[in-house]
């Protein structure tokens, strides 16, 4: 019976993990569902632009996350940091564009070096990502006390890009799942992140640093986390620290509802992308839903305990 | 492709006549020590390993076989003494073409096999699509070693059994360009027989073809049906180095300082009366997956033993028995759960012996949900003599040996109230003077009325048991008693009508 059992078993196993995106895919057309039957304008090019494009940063800002789910760690400070990078693009990009990138280019080091110092000094990343995240916001409130300040001309007109015959915002959400993929999970950096993540003491006896991995997955967390404030600001037309303080938790969410785990080893592009677009359409059907503003937030909530219940059930029924 | 270094034939070595004894040694180590704290692992080890022989390393747990072979694999410097690969003092880079296949397996659970390969043996392997040359090479390795292996080179390690992770961890080791020395640390615990004669065959062209082989194993009688000659460690140091050939497993035994127990003296199991004893734990027709239509009795201090062929429907009768959630189950006393893989789930590996040892006893132990510390030093000072765990109650679990470990995790269950104890196979890889104080531990606990439930691998040990099931195919298809009870009457069960099922 073993022998019968054995082929059918990995791929029962590739089901069960790639079931909770499933789920979050089934809750994301759902929702989609529901904001057509209120807004029949919804199914449109023009309709699905407008409900996507606030789901851009965010999941965005989810790969990043994603990216030291990988390894094992987790950043508390991608909200603020995206928020940075939108007081950056709206200040020193727009009076200084050399300055201005350069800042980018240091803040994507900056992150390079937080992962190296975490790895060096064994510090929790818990710990020492919440402390960057006061940095990140100290520095946003020096640039730009109160949120203002313009974009660039060429961020403006990508805020403003809408192409014929698709949804503008799907264009950098699977561009962008598609090179995280492509680092992630099919070259051998990908490899070494996520060995991290799943048992260093391999990778030390294979003879490889762990600092290495360690030192790319922050730095690609900071790539991305600068590309999340770009669109962000490219939408919001200006600069604020705090406008993205709620992806913090928000990206982790939205990994877990991919399929990721905090005890890091693996890696869910695909799967953070339609977690992500799911977080940020919750909030749309709840506005088109006329729920109270002030109730949002505890609606949101419930919704996504329910995705992640649906989560469970589904891993439970395939194992 | 570098990584096929093996011609399938196997070549030659230039000098058949003179046998392994006159070929150049591979890896030499002389008067090598190792401290880890107070803990002096090694004393003092020479040993040489010739190219194209199988070196059989036997000794107890903590003898410092591991540490052993971390030094020579090079993982490890040694503190004094020196370790010498073909002749020159070995640099970190000369130790590329000695490899080793650990016990615990050295894989991320996370990857893939062929992801898993790349972490390994990236030096063979091609930097542009890689991960096709990993996959064809592993699998390529796979067949050669373990034909009907059943393993996918996509396939995520931690979607396979225990069995199949060994044997990817044994491909593993032997994919690389040049292999001159391969370290084998317990190959066959998780292997089925045949698996490890197909394993065994494959040495033995590994050795024709000039490699050296160093085997670790605490199953005797495989060491000696393979090795070219046995080495003895004991107390850090190698005791004694003979030819296989004309060793018997009592002289092994002998030399490792075994007090050779030909016979269990402890306690004779009580083969009558079991029908009479008040049943405290049955199932009737228990019916899911892996079980079809198990019916068994436990009685008050009895020790019940299920054997036969690993996997077969014993692990599921456990949690039952743990979880009785179903009605075709009844337990009527509180469980205690010994696991077998203690690295996973048995050790709290930042607490202490005393704290390990505790943590189940502690609400019986206090009192209006405050704990009572003298107490619970009490029964940990108490425990910790019995089994005479080294390092005491205060050691930190993970800097026990495995033997020592797995005393405290034995001891952690009989130290609570619970009056039914589940044992899942927990003596595998532990050494013979571990198992027979725990073995006499188990009938002492039973003859107090608790009653054990003892889930094995190792046929042999089922002769401590009053009552033995024995499973094929998630069925119970035997129910042996007190003399009954022997190793050939358990495999001759085991494998019996075998092509019916399959």
């Amino acid at each position: 019976m073993a022998q019968l059992l054995a082929p059918a078993l990995p791929g029962r196993a590739r089901m069960r993990r790639s079931a909770p995106a499933a789920v979050s895919a089934v809750a994301l057309i759902v929702m989609i569902g529901v904001c057509s039957s209120l807004q029949p304008g919804v199914l449109t090019v023009e309709g699905l632009t407008l409900v996507l494009s606030a789901t851009v940063p965010l999941v965005i800002a989810a790969q990043a996350q994603m990216t030291l789910m990988a390894v094992g760690d987790i950043d508390l400070g991608i909200g603020n940091f995206v928020g940075l990078v939108t007081v950056v693009s709206a200040t020193l990009l727009v009076s200084s564009p050399l300055t201005g990138v350069l800042v980018l280019a240091g803040l994507v080091a900056a992150y390079a070096v937080l992962g190296f110092l975490i790895h060096l000094r064994q510090v929790p990343a818990l710990i020492a990502t919440l402390g960057a995240s006061f940095v990140w916001l100290g520095l946003g409130l020096f640039l730009l006390p109160t949120p203002g300040g313009t974009t660039p001309e060429w961020l403006a007109s990508f805020g403003a890009w809408q192409p014929a015959g698709f949804p503008a915002p799907l264009l950098p959400i699977v561009v962008v799942a598609l090179l995280v993929y492509l680092l992630s999970a099919r070259s051998a950096l990908g490899v070494r992140m996520r060995g991290l993540g799943s048992n260093p003491v391999v990778l030390r006896r294979a003879g490889l640093r762990p600092v290495t991995s360690r030192v790319v997955a922050y730095a690609a967390a900071g790539v991305l986390g600068v590309l999340s404030g770009l669109v962000l600001a490219s939408q919001t037309g200006g600069g604020d620290v705090s406008s993205a303080s709620s992806y913090t938790l928000m990206t982790v969410a939205a990994v877990i509802l991919g399929g990721g785990s905090f005890a890091g080893g693996t890696a869910v592009p695909w799967g953070a992308a339609v977690g992500g677009v799911t977080l940020g359409l919750v909030s749309v059907v709840l506005s088109l839903l006329d729920v109270r503003s002030d109730m949002q937030s505890a609606v949101q909530g419930v919704i996504v305990l329910a995705v992640l219940a649906g989560r469970v059930v589904v891993g439970k029924v395939l194992r | 492709m570098h990584v096929d270094n093996l011609p399938a034939g196997g070549t030659a070595p230039p000098d058949t006549d003179t046998g392994p004894a006159g070929r150049p040694p591979v890896v030499t180590a002389r008067g090598v020590t190792k401290t880890y704290g107070r803990t002096r692992a090694l004393t003092g080890v020479d040993l040489e390993v010739r190219a194209g022989e199988v070196l059989g390393l036997v000794g107890h747990n903590g003898a410092g076989k591991s540490t052993l072979m971390r030094v020579l694999a090079g993982l490890e410097p040694c503190d004094a003494g020196t370790v010498l690969v073909h002749g020159a003092k070995a640099s970190a880079g000369d130790f590329r073409t000695v490899r080793m296949a650990y016990q615990e397996t050295s894989l991320c659970p996370d990857l893939t096999v062929a992801e898993n390969m790349w972490v390994s043996s990236r030096h063979c392997l091609p930097r542009l699509r890689w991960r096709r040359a990993a996959s064809d090479a592993v699998g390529r390795r796979l067949d050669e070693m373990f034909p009907g292996h059943g393993v996918s080179p996509r396939d995520r390690v931690e979607d396979l059994s225990l069995a199949r992770r060994q044997m990817v961890e044994i491909a593993r080791a032997c994919l690389v360009d040049r292999l001159d020395l391969l370290i084998l640390d317990e190959p066959t615990e998780s292997l089925g027989p045949d698996a490890a004669r197909s394993l065994y065959a494959y040495v033995r062209r590994l050795t024709e073809a000039g490699t050296a082989v160093l085997l670790i194993s605490h199953r005797i009688r495989e060491v000696l049906s393979v090795a070219d000659r046995v080495a003895v460690l004991r107390d850090g140091a190698v005791t004694a180095e003979r030819p296989a050939s004309g060793l018997s497993e009592p002289d092994v035994l002998g030399l490792m300082g075994a007090h050779v127990a030909a016979a269990p003296t402890f306690g004779a199991p009580a083969a009558a009366g079991t029908a009479a004893r008040e049943t405290v734990a049955e199932l009737l027709g228990a019916t899911g997956p892996g079980l079809r239509e198990v019916t068994l009795r436990v009685g008050r201090g009895e020790v019940v033993g299920l054997a036969g062929l690993a996997g077969q429907g014993q692990q599921e009768v456990l949690e039952r028995l743990w979880r009785p959630v179903r009605r075709d189950t009844t337990v009527g006393v509180s469980r205690a759960y010994v696991p077998g893989d203690r690295q996973r789930s048995g050790v709290l590996p930042l607490w202490s012996v005393g704290d390990n040892l505790i943590v189940t006893a502690l609400r019986g132990i206090a009192r209006r949900g405050l704990r009572r510390p003298a107490e619970e030093r009490a029964v940990v000072a108490d425990w910790v003599k019995r089994l005479s765990i080294r390092g005491g109650a205060e050691a930190g679990i993970t800097e026990l040996s495995g033997g020592n470990q797995q005393k405290v995790i034995v001891a952690r269950a009989f130290a609570s109230p619970a009056g039914l104890v589940l044992l899942d196979d927990p003596f595998r890889g532990v050494d013979v003077h571990t198992k027979t104080d725990l073995y006499g531990l188990i009938r002492q606990e039973a003859a107090k009325g608790r009653s054990v439930v003892w889930y094995s691998s190792e046929n042999a040990e089922m002769a401590h048991c009053d009552r033995v099931y024995v499973f094929r195919a998630g069925r119970v298809v035997a129910e042996l008693t007190g003399e009954e009870i022997s190793e050939e009457r358990i495999i001759g069960v085991s494998f019996a009508e075998k092509g019916e099922d399959d």
